[in-house]
């Protein structure tokens, strides 16, 4: 029997707020160490000295090529086990696991996407910015990555977006986050299915709430500028959440699927 | 500074240079001179090699052979143990900001704004006073005639503004010396006089500066000194009344025949 009054009664607890926040704080700290992790193996990548090159390579091989729920047990499980004397497991708690897992994981996918974006601006803008007296740091700085941001910020929000749910694999090493919280107060009362049902409500409400600030975010980057409005759609937050733009749908004919409407 | 100071005469030495892109030679052991002030036209059929040679003398190229001295400073290399070793960025980019350089394609800064473009390195290079800098840069637009544009972005303008605009922004860092790669050759036709206009008046107040393009009618009239090339190497070269009326290489007379 399902029981809608425990979902009532848990949905805006302070549990679940708790859980929510845990969820978020752990989301945004290893989604922001992906970024910075990201930009030096993008950078690397893209070095012409190969000692630079491979182990960005190799480091994005590995984490890309390897289960998140693995990373995060080999460092919980496994590397204490190499030293018996109970030291590392101290320091590595679960949260600290977790934290260290999925930044090191996410930084292997940001690099790819950090690295796409910077290739995507015109070899022109570094060569210009260099005939200038600028070092590479201060042409890739002040010239090259502001300009790669526009690439970069839509699959970075996708990333984020993808780091609030995943964060659930937290739950096998005791983290009491939305899904951990939800199994282990559900499974004690026998309320496991309507637990989820309450976790599940909170991830829409985190995964929605970020879609509006990524909408903000990407229509607040002006596209005017660059001159390639016509590419760059605005996309209104049904679109991104559920795939078609409300704002759109009744507009003209030609504004289907992946055709644009010229901005002028 | 540098122990390897020359003639203090010339602005750029280039020695025996070459360059390789793979098999193909696209410079084979080329000496060029440019004296302080003189106004250097290099001339040539695509593929001849002027383009790379300009590239080099701000080492957005590398060479494979030779030397470049620039105001008297050898550019993109130094010698380390009686061997020629690639320099350090911040030495490389300490030569380059005495350089002017301004692209066929213009490759404005497109998400800043025409003054922006201008001020960026000034501020950030040499670490100038804004107010100070931007001073200068509106000088810079009035002088290339787009006082009204300072606050346009690059896409707002035609390819001759733009042009007028990385004029503006190189020579916004007070170069002692500037390059220009085909500054033309991307333009409409109608929009190329003003262009030239602006480099006209440059050579007017005495810019070091040397040009490849494509313009014979600006060659004659404002070169000092013109180069003539083909396949890798430097054919002929001198006055232009020389060059252009009484050149004595059969490859030289060919081209300007067909050019005209």
């Amino acid at each position: 029997m399902f029981r809608w009054d425990v979902v009532w009664q848990y949905l805006f607890s302070g549990l679940f707020f708790n859980a929510a926040w845990t969820t978020l704080w752990i989301s945004v700290v290893a989604q922001f160490a992906g970024v910075v992790i990201g930009l030096f193996l993008a950078l690397m990548r893209m070095s012409r000295f190969s000692w630079l090159n491979w182990p960005a390579a190799g480091y994005i091989w590995l984490f890309r090529g390897s289960p998140l729920l693995v990373q995060v047990l080999i460092l919980f499980d496994g590397i204490p086990e190499m030293f018996p004397s109970g030291e590392a497991s101290k320091i590595l708690t679960p949260v600290v696991c977790v934290l260290i897992a999925f930044s090191l994981n996410e930084g292997a996918y940001m690099a790819e996407i950090i690295r796409a974006g910077i290739t995507s601006v015109d070899a022109g803008q570094m060569e210009a910015a260099k005939s200038l007296g600028m070092r590479y740091s201060l042409a890739m700085r002040r010239i090259v990555l502001p300009q790669a941001a526009r690439v970069i910020v839509p699959p970075l929000g996708n990333e984020f977006n993808n780091m609030l749910k995943t964060t659930s694999i937290a739950s096998v090493i005791g983290l009491l986050e939305l899904t951990g919280t939800a199994q282990v107060y559900g499974s004690q009362a026998f309320v496991t299915f309507e637990m989820l049902i309450v976790a599940t409500f909170w991830y829409l409400v985190l995964t929605t709430g970020w879609g509006y600030i990524q909408s903000w975010i990407e229509n607040s980057m002006d596209p005017n500028r660059t001159g390639k409005a016509e590419i760059i759609e605005k996309k209104g937050w049904t679109r991104r959440m559920v795939g078609f733009d409300s704002s759109r749908s009744f507009q003209s004919p030609q504004a289907g699927r992946g055709t644009s409407i010229p901005r002028s | 500074m540098s122990g390897t100071t020359t003639n203090s005469g010339s602005m750029v030495r280039g020695e025996n240079i070459v360059k390789r892109f793979g098999n193909l030679t696209v410079l084979n052991g080329v000496d060029l001179l440019v004296k302080r002030g003189q106004v250097v036209v290099i001339i040539g059929p695509s593929g001849s090699g002027k383009t790379t040679l300009l590239r080099c003398i701000n080492h957005l190229e590398k060479i494979d052979g030779g030397s470049i001295y620039v105001d008297g400073e050898l550019v993109g290399y130094r010698e380390k143990k009686g061997r020629l070793v690639e320099d350090t960025d911040t030495n490389i980019a300490r030569i380059r900001s005495k350089i002017g350089f301004v692209f066929q394609r213009f490759n404005l800064f497109p998400h800043k704004t025409a003054l922006e473009n201008i001020i960026e390195a000034p501020i950030h290079v040499l670490h100038e006073p804004k107010d100070v800098v931007i001073e200068r840069a509106r000088t810079l637009l009035d002088k290339v005639g787009l006082a009204d544009k300072a606050d346009s972005y690059p896409h707002k303008l035609s390819g001759g503004q733009q042009q007028r605009v990385a004029i503006a922004r190189a020579l916004a860092m007070n170069p002692k010396l500037m390059l220009f790669d085909e500054a033309t050759s991307a333009l409409d036709p109608e929009l190329v006089g003003e262009v030239l206009k602006v480099m006209r008046q440059l050579a007017e107040e005495g810019m070091t500066m040397v040009v490849v393009t494509h313009e014979m009618g600006f060659a004659r009239d404002v070169a000092d000194h013109v180069v003539f090339m083909d396949k890798a190497v430097i054919v002929e070269q001198g006055p232009p009344e020389q060059l252009f009326d009484h050149a004595e290489n059969e490859r030289t007379r060919d081209f300007l025949g067909i050019i005209r």
